[in-house]
């Protein structure tokens, strides 16, 4: 049968160095952001921005980089900080957006007041 | 306490605001729309988690005959059920239920994800791959459950299963004593991946 995109790429990572965070047999989000970022990266590389593959190696990169200049036991780790390092740099090699405009835009919604709001998921999905 | 946390909100805020701007700038260019996130969420959140292997094992206690051909012919039983697509297929074909019962409790342990009966259990553990865990497994049963709480009397027997490309098996639970008058979905959701793969009991509410 035709194996679905998402279920592919979330099997692609585990057992591997980027594999996500899970809990209950589920995957496992603290914020909002992060669940907003894995489902940007899956849903860009199923429209073909770019092959996951890609994706992941980006993300093993970035994890890697982290690894280098903090303790492996370091409490500031998180997995979807490193995630959404790999999701800007990629976002940007492969064309669809430029460096500029993301960092322009990060500027202009650090500024407003409605980035102050404080979102957050259930740590559960149900 | 404000202080000692801010360093963590600030990067919280930034992440979030970083976040913020990737997903507008990609809407605006209309290389995603705004829902595009929840559409690939929703497939996570409601069909490759551990949902099915609950409605199953749910099932098999209230119904001795489901039961009876769960046990029997596990893809046949499942086939009975409303269950997505994908549920038959990919990672869920070829699954040998095991029965948990007094004197009997039985273990499950894969080397490979690509073994692991994902649309009935949703996503492993992180542990379910390491070759400790499974070499302990095979070797000490007793002990490596001891360690996820769970202790046995000599007299109860130790079953573990290898998952293979060929056939992938899930635990069926006991139920719980006391949730006897309980709906299948009341009981779906007492039902854990831990408990499919031995590690855990299903605890009453």
């Amino acid at each position: 049968m035709q194996l679905r995109f998402e279920h592919f790429a979330a099997t692609s990572m585990l057992g591997a160095k980027d594999s996500p965070p899970r809990n209950n047999g589920k995957l496992y989000f603290d914020r909002w952001w992060e669940r907003q970022a894995f489902g940007i990266a899956i849903a860009l590389s199923k429209k073909g921005h770019y092959e996951w593959e890609d994706f992941r190696q980006g993300l093993i990169a970035s994890i890697g980089e982290w690894e280098k200049t903090h303790e492996i036991d370091d409490s500031s780790w998180n997995y979807y900080e490193q995630f959404l390092l790999a999701l800007e740099r990629l976002a940007v090699t492969s064309g669809a957006l430029s460096s500029e405009e993301i960092e322009q835009r990060i500027s202009d919604f650090s500024q407003s007041d409605a980035c102050k709001v404080h979102e957050q998921l259930p740590t559960q999905f149900e | 306490m404000a202080e000692m946390f801010s360093y963590d909100d600030d990067r919280e805020q930034k992440s979030a605001a970083r976040v913020r701007a990737l997903e507008s700038l990609l809407i605006e260019k209309g290389l995603i729309t705004g829902d595009t996130v929840d559409q690939v969420l929703k497939y996570f959140e409601t069909e490759m988690g551990p949902f099915n292997g609950a409605k199953v094992v749910a099932k098999a206690w209230v119904d001795p005959a489901f039961k009876a051909l769960l046990l029997e012919d596990p893809t046949a039983a499942i086939a009975t059920m409303d269950f997505p697509s994908g549920m038959a297929g990919a990672e869920g074909e070829h699954m040998i239920a095991v029965e948990n019962k007094p004197g009997v409790h039985n273990l499950i342990v894969c080397t490979l994800c690509s073994c692991y009966p994902w649309p009935v259990l949703g996503l492993p553990p992180y542990w379910y791959k390491d070759p400790t865990f499974r070499a302990r497994a095979a070797r000490e049963p007793r002990a490596v459950l001891s360690e996820f709480g769970l202790e046995f009397d000599d007299d109860t027997e130790i079953r573990v299963w290898d998952s293979s490309a060929q056939i992938r098996w899930f635990v069926l639970p006991e139920q719980p004593a006391g949730t006897e008058g309980m709906s299948e979905a009341e009981l779906a959701a007492l039902i854990t991946p831990e408990a499919m793969m031995g590690v855990a009991r299903v605890e009453s509410p």
